[in-house]
């Protein structure tokens, strides 16, 4: 990244090993998470060890900002924001904030709404009441 | 912002360690590589390491020759939590003071939100002192609040970051 300056995360500017990486919603953390905090409990012979406090405090965060908690859930909000063409950052933030309306969808992602995206109302609209059908069957 | 990443490590094995079994040498690089995991708590470049999910390949060991210890270049993928100038997150409040208040958001310990950046909201002293909107909109210990990162900064000696964060802007307040 040329510099701390220009990060800018509402229009995507995030530096590119981070544009590229897997982000992680919430509820996908707190799957691996738990699963994690079994295992290694499992296999340590003290696992207080190993289980460091950003572990802690992460999981608690989690488990009380995760929207969805069923792992089928899970799978399904990210499959459908799939289809929608966003950078895996604009992905995670929609999933963890959940917006209700294409207004505040827009405040919470900018850069989703920038030059060329393809991005209109419509098309908004409907990925929010695709995510709404999953936590409403959930 | 949570993320998956994959990075390179250099675990050492003490010559004491190192056994003919294999297994017992693999579960020892597992192990050591576990520990100082935990304890690097965060980097300036990835963030918050939170957990390794994978051990992706473990390299060929190289002999250190002054004490016979042995070095394993590791790859692993995990989790790690950064964030990021511009982005939108959920904090909660840990400590009202007149100036502002201070959230913290996973393992994120000091988010601040400066009375300067909630123009809306009053001070309230008091016992369990709060902010006030004249919405009645209430910011008080343990309050969720949305807020978008304005800054942050990296501090080396204690291995964490700092933020800070505003409620200028649609969409953002007390949940």
């Amino acid at each position: 990244m040329s510099g701390e300056e220009e990060e800018n995360a509402a229009e995507l500017k995030i530096g590119d090993e981070f544009l590229k990486a897997k982000c992680l919603m919430n509820c996908e953390v707190a799957l691996i998470l738990e699963h994690k905090y079994e295992q290694l409990q499992q296999m340590s012979d003290d696992p207080t060890n190993q289980i460091s406090q950003v572990f802690e405090k992460s999981l608690q965060y989690v488990k009380r900002f995760s929207r969805y908690k069923n792992p089928d859930a899970v799978r399904q909000v990210r499959e459908i924001l799939s289809r929608y063409q966003l950078a895996e950052f604009e992905l995670c933030v929609l999933g963890n904030l959940c917006p209700e309306t294409v207004e505040e969808a827009i405040a919470m992602v900018p850069s989703i709404k920038t030059k060329g995206r393809g991005h209109d109302d419509e098309a908004i609209e409907k990925m929010l009441n695709d995510l709404s059908l999953v936590k409403k069957f959930e | 912002m949570f993320i998956r990443v994959q990075l390179p490590w250099n675990v050492i094995i003490p010559a004491e360690n190192l056994d003919v079994e294999g297994l017992m040498l693999k579960k020892s690089i597992v192990n050591r590589l576990l520990d100082e995991f935990a304890g690097k708590k965060a980097t300036k470049d990835f963030g918050y390491f939170l957990a390794i999910t994978t051990l992706d390949n473990i390299g060929e060991g190289k002999v250190r020759p002054q004490t016979g210890d042995v070095l394993f270049p590791v790859v692993f993928s995990a989790v790690t939590f950064k964030i990021f100038r511009g982005e939108v997150i959920q904090g909660v409040v840990q400590k009202v003071l007149k100036h502002g208040v201070f959230l913290s958001c996973g393992p994120l310990e000091n988010a601040y939100l400066s009375n300067t950046k909630m123009p809306d909201y009053n001070y309230v002293t008091g016992e369990n002192p709060v902010f006030l909107s004249e919405k009645q909109s209430k910011i008080e210990k343990e309050t969720v609040v949305r807020v978008m990162v304005i800054g942050t900064k990296w501090l080396e000696a204690e291995r964490q970051f700092q933020a800070l964060v505003s409620l200028e802007g649609d969409y953002l307040g007390p949940l």
